[in-house]
């Protein structure tokens, strides 16, 4: 993983001393030292490995990042336009580099992003029966309740719902699931099993139309829900009768509830469970189960 | 003995001649390939928006056929089996002058590196500063190509006169 996208000197260290399957993140910002993200814990990365000490951080510059953009894209920046507009690149492996730059405008629409001075590399991860403790309150014998993962940013969400749908597809619960894949995060490996389909790198609206009408699914799984136009899509797949399991960025159920682009399809109880998650103890931590009315079912 | 001796150093005038005459013929080839490579580039870019190492792989073989191993040497950079420099670059390219390698090199330096749009206008700045490279190599291979040739001749015609 990231070999040939990182320098030697950051992927050395990274692969040989410290090992990716430790890693959650890795954060490198020009003339500053690179910090990794470990269960939850920040360390510096030195030539031998994580440390503590600032002394023996390994340092990055400008023309490192450059690169890497320049690697995760394939050489072909012009190829990814599309995502560095909207702030990040996922590469084949599924990696989500999170970008800082110079934002251009052309007549008010976002052109592209240059002189790139920070990335934040998201290292994905399988983890088996991690959404095994809900799997009961989600999945019912009538078939799976429309459900939204709750969690702040690097908390799990995707690994949650990645093993979600490996679950309800292991289980041959007769459903058509269609997995649609915004940033390219979600199907990565082998880990959606055998009954899903995957729609990749298109948007909300588009896939949830072109995706029930083309593929038929009984369950639509989707990460961070957030805008307007995302709500709308939503309530499109209900009112044709497909479930939806989806992810959204809030750090509790309170902050949730308050937001304005919710608002709507909560009144509507559209969603009949939420699932929280924090990085209380390490990524993935399950807080606890909510029901439409936001009574809680089960606590941790 | 003698006429065998006569025969081999004529030829061997000509060949010289020939070999020379060989060098602007390869420089005017080259920018000739190079340019439909860029153009070929530029349309693919746009359409396909294709990632770069897929697009030089699978080019037809006509739009690279005189790039002298230009376009493989690229393709182990984009591999990242080497890096991008002018001895990995041309490497057994001998015929461009120091000043075309240079702006060759930045061109293929340039590519990948940005959206479709400035890629797209920085292919064709690259194409006509090649343009302007072939027409140079068409004069001099129309004036040089062929007077090396004639002076091989001519020079294994003197060899042959002075050993008869």
């Amino acid at each position: 993983m990231l070999e040939g996208i990182l320098p030697e000197q950051i992927f050395k260290p990274l692969a040989h001393k410290v090992g990716f399957s430790r890693i959650n993140e890795i954060r490198i910002r020009a003339d500053k030292p690179i910090l990794i993200s470990s269960l939850g814990q920040k360390f510096f990365l030195s030539e031998l490995g994580a440390c503590k000490e600032l002394n023996r951080a390994v340092f990055a510059d400008k023309s490192m990042i450059e690169e890497i953009i320049f690697r995760a894209s394939e050489c072909s920046i012009y190829s990814v336009n599309e995502q560095i507009k909207k702030g990040y690149i996922v590469t084949k492996e599924g990696v989500r580099i999170g970008l800082a730059g110079n934002v251009i405008e052309e007549n008010g629409d976002l052109k592209t992003m240059t002189s790139f001075s920070s990335v934040n590399i998201r290292i994905p991860h399988e983890v088996k029966n991690c959404s095994l403790k809900a799997f009961s309150s989600i999945v019912k014998e009538s078939g799976v309740l429309n459900t939204l993962i709750i969690s702040p940013p690097g908390a799990g969400k995707t690994t949650f719902l990645r093993d979600l749908v490996w679950q309800i597809s292991e289980r041959n619960l007769a459903y058509n699931i269609l997995v649609l894949d915004e940033r390219g995060e979600l199907n990565i490996g082998k880990g959606l099993g055998l009954f899903s389909d995957v729609i990749s790198f298109s948007s909300k609206k588009l896939g949830f139309e072109n995706g029930i009408r083309s593929l038929a699914p009984n369950l639509i799984i989707t990460d961070e829900l957030g805008e307007w136009e995302d709500m709308e899509a939503v309530r499109y797949a209900s009112n044709s009768g497909v479930n939806i399991i989806a992810s959204v960025h809030s750090d509790s159920i309170e902050s949730f509830v308050r937001k304005l682009a919710f608002k709507e399809i909560l009144d509507e109880k559209i969603f009949k469970r939420f699932v929280v998650l924090s990085m209380r103890e390490g990524p993935g931590t399950l807080e606890g189960i909510y029901d439409e009315n936001f009574s809680r079912l089960m606590r941790w | 003995m003698k006429w065998v001796l006569i025969i081999i150093m004529f030829l061997g005038c000509v060949g010289l001649g020939w070999f020379f005459s060989m060098k602007y013929k390869k420089r005017e080839a080259f920018f000739s390939s190079l340019i439909m490579f860029a153009q070929k580039l530029d349309v693919e870019i746009n359409f396909s928006r294709e990632r770069l190492k897929k697009l030089i792989e699978t080019m037809d073989e006509k739009s690279k056929k005189n790039l002298f191993g230009i376009d493989k040497n690229f393709l182990t950079y984009l591999d990242g089996s080497s890096e991008l420099t002018h001895e990995a670059l041309f490497k057994n390219i001998q015929f461009l002058k120091s000043e075309e390698k240079e702006t060759i090199f930045l061109f293929f330096k340039s590519l990948g590196r940005t959206d479709v749009l400035s890629q797209s206008k920085e292919i064709a700045n690259f194409s006509k500063r090649f343009d302007e490279n072939l027409a140079t190599c068409a004069n001099e291979n129309k004036k040089y190509g062929s007077l090396c040739f004639k002076l091989g001749i001519i020079a294994g015609l003197f060899v042959l006169v002075i050993l008869i």
